[in-house]
Formats: structure tokens, C-alpha cells, sequence
């Protein structure tokens, strides 16, 4: 084979790698673009909730500064998709302004209605709580919630999701979990009583309320910051 | 069109791929205790990278991979043949095309930027321009592999 030939044929070659590895690279990019949530092995969205969440006191589930005059009670069950809708588009203003600025604190408690994954879950949500997570660990799953009653919310999602949300102590995240159900089916009899029967289903509480008055469900941020101006 | 000698891109191969080296043991080593490589400029995005699925491949960390990578364009390095010339450009398109994937990873997936991670698919890409162009201006070509 002369040189000519020699260089003609690397050449090919070089092309049908460079074919190859663009097949490659689109179809890896392609493959990994979608995602139907609920998958412990790709748990996404921890920057953008660490940076939204970012110099914001966390009480165990209380989140926003403990002296703000206005308390926001969220009943939710980690397992509902309309939780996750007011997670992601409604209460994120409302923590941007109203929450940043101390004027109000959100309170998230467990009203579990889907299943008892969601009282796993939100025993998990209560452990990360005490070490100071526990909203991470709630927007976090909101954000890979998966398809509910698909099975999805196991012991290795909630561990991921934990790892995630910047829980430390695994170990004590683990013992803590057993023992906050407890709390969790607490406070689902708490949502009961005071009528609610779905979730999300929000209470506040204020110098403006006689003690914690419900609001069930508001449909829009505005609703909130009214709620809100009203109770301060 | 002139091209730098087939010993100046082989010299620059062996530079990069070194540094290469360097940059992949570190986050192999880094990260084979459980934990991940610090962030020069502070921040958490090293160790949200490595904490993620994308971080290893059939359990083997990546870092790992890319060791082996480096070393092999180091290799071709030494040598002034075809096969030398083409394994550096395959080994690189290969390392080129997987740090494409891995950036769109952390810019979309993990949402989160190691440096690292960023030196090493400069690195890589640097690697690819070298050796195409080592390819381009030197395959097939005998006398300069007699050399």
C-alpha cells in the first residue's frame, strides 16, 4: 500500500470515528434528557433548591426566621403532585419575599393521604429536619417526585434524597426516621381536625388571626400575600 | 497549509496528557474515600458532582477512566506511526465526545460546575485538537514515522 492510499484509509477511518462518536454523544444526551422523576439513582435539582433556600433559618420543619410575627402552616403529603405544583410555582415568591424579609415562616407538617410511603416519606422529611434539612429534603422531593402510587418513594429514594439535601448524620437520619412516624400520623389527625381532607391544605397563624385560622387551599401567590398582610 | 512538526505536537500530547494525569488521579483519589475534590474557588459543585449517579460508570468512578485515557495518549506520544497517530485521535475524540456529554450533564442534569471536571474536558479538547491535526498533517506519512 503506498502512502497515498495509507493516508486515504486513516482518513476514512478518522471520519467514521468522528460519525460514530457523534451518534454516541447525541444518543447519550438524548437518553439522559428525559426524566420521569422518582428515580433514586438521579436525584436532580439540589443547587437550585440550596441556592433558593440559601441563608434562610431552618427550624426543624419551620422555615424562615423564628420571630417573624406570621407562622404559614402547610399541610402536604410528599407524595402529591399538586404539592409539588404549589412548591414549585406558587409558595417560591412568597419564601423569595415574604419569608427572606422575616415578615413570615412556613411550617410544613405532614398530611398524609396517598399512602404509606408517604408517611416513610415524611418521617424522612422530619429526620432531615433535625439536623436542619428538612426543607432542602422537602423541595427536593417535590422536584423528583415521581408518579404517584408507582412505588417510587422507597427506603434508596429517600436516601437520596436525604444524601441530597446535605443531611450529615445518615446514621441518625436512619434511627430518627423509625421514630417520627409517630409525628407524622400527629399531625395528619391535626389536619383532620381542623377539616381539611386534601392536600395542599394551608393555616396561619398571626397577630392579625385569633389563633390558627385555615385557609384551605389558596390558588395563587396573591392569595397568599394577602393572607399573609392580613395576619401580620 | 503548515503545520508544527510531528515532534512539537508529540511534545505537546505528552504536556497535556501529563497534566491530564495529574488532574484525573486527583479526583479518582479524591473521590475513592466517599468524598470529592475541593473546589479551588470554594463552593459546593465538586462535591454535588461527585455525589451523583453520573459520577460512575458500571461502579467504576469515571476519574478512573480518565487516568487510563491520559495515559494512553501519553503513550502515543513516544511513538511517530500511524497506529500512534490514530490511537491518539480516537482515544481523544472518545475523551472529547464523553467530556461534551458529562458538561451538558453538569450545565443541565446535576446543575451544579466542578472545576475539575471543567480543567479535564479543556484538557481533553486540547488533546483532540493536537492529535487531528497530528493526523491531518502527518497520517500515511512513513518518512516522518522513520524519523
Amino acid at each position: 500500500m503506498n502512502e497515498t492510499d495509507r493516508r486515504t484509509k486513516l482518513m476514512q477511518f478518522a471520519a467514521g470515528a468522528v460519525f460514530l462518536a457523534i451518534v454516541v454523544v447525541v444518543a447519550l444526551i438524548v437518553v439522559n434528557s428525559g426524566s420521569d422523576g422518582g428515580d433514586a439513582e438521579n436525584i436532580e435539582g439540589a443547587a437550585e433548591v440550596s441556592s433558593a433556600l440559601q441563608g434562610i433559618p431552618q427550624n426543624e420543619m419551620v422555615l424562615g426566621d423564628p420571630k417573624a410575627p406570621v407562622e404559614l402552616v402547610e399541610f402536604g403529603d410528599l407524595q402529591c403532585p399538586v404539592c409539588k405544583g404549589f412548591a414549585e410555582e406558587i409558595l417560591p415568591p412568597i419564601i423569595e419575599n415574604q419569608v427572606k424579609n422575616g415578615e413570615a415562616k412556613i411550617d410544613f407538617r405532614n398530611f398524609t393521604i396517598i399512602g404509606p410511603e408517604s408517611v416513610d416519606a415524611g418521617a424522612a422529611a422530619l429526620a432531615a429536619g433535625a439536623q436542619g434539612r428538612g426543607w432542602y429534603f422537602v423541595e427536593l422531593f417535590y422536584k423528583n417526585q415521581g408518579i404517584e402510587g408507582s412505588g417510587y418513594a422507597d427506603d434508596a429514594f429517600v436516601e437520596a434524597i436525604a444524601k441530597a439535601a446535605g443531611v450529615e448524620d445518615m446514621a441518625k437520619w436512619n434511627e430518627d426516621r423509625k421514630l417520627m412516624r409517630v409525628e407524622v400520623e400527629e399531625t395528619s389527625q391535626e389536619a383532620q381536625q381542623l377539616g381539611f381532607s386534601g392536600t395542599p391544605s394551608f393555616a396561619i397563624e398571626g397577630p392579625g388571626t385569633k389563633g390558627l385560622e385555615t385557609l384551605g387551599t389558596p390558588g395563587s401567590t396573591g392569595a397568599f400575600e394577602e393572607a399573609i398582610e392580613e395576619a401580620g | 497549509m503548515s503545520y508544527p512538526s510531528e515532534d512539537t505536537l508529540r511534545r505537546a500530547t505528552a504536556f497535556v496528557a501529563a497534566l491530564g494525569v495529574g488532574v484525573a488521579t486527583y479526583i479518582a483519589i479524591a473521590e475513592s474515600g466517599g468524598g470529592s475534590p475541593v473546589c479551588l474557588a470554594g463552593g459546593s459543585g465538586c462535591k454535588t458532582v461527585a455525589e451523583s449517579s453520573y459520577s460512575h460508570v458500571a461502579g467504576v468512578n469515571i476519574a478512573v477512566f480518565g487516568v487510563v485515557g491520559y495515559l494512553l495518549l501519553l503513550a502515543t506520544a513516544f511513538f511517530a506511526n500511524d497506529l500512534a497517530r490514530f490511537g491518539a485521535f480516537a482515544v481523544s475524540l472518545g475523551g472529547f465526545g464523553y467530556s461534551i456529554f458529562l458538561t451538558y450533564v453538569e450545565l443541565f442534569k446535576i446543575e451544579a460546575i466542578c472545576q475539575w471536571c471543567v480543567a479535564s474536558a479543556v484538557l481533553m479538547t486540547i488533546l483532540f485538537l493536537i492529535s487531528a491535526t497530528r493526523l491531518i498533517a502527518y497520517g500515511g506519512n512513513e518518512l516522518e514515522a522513520a524519523r
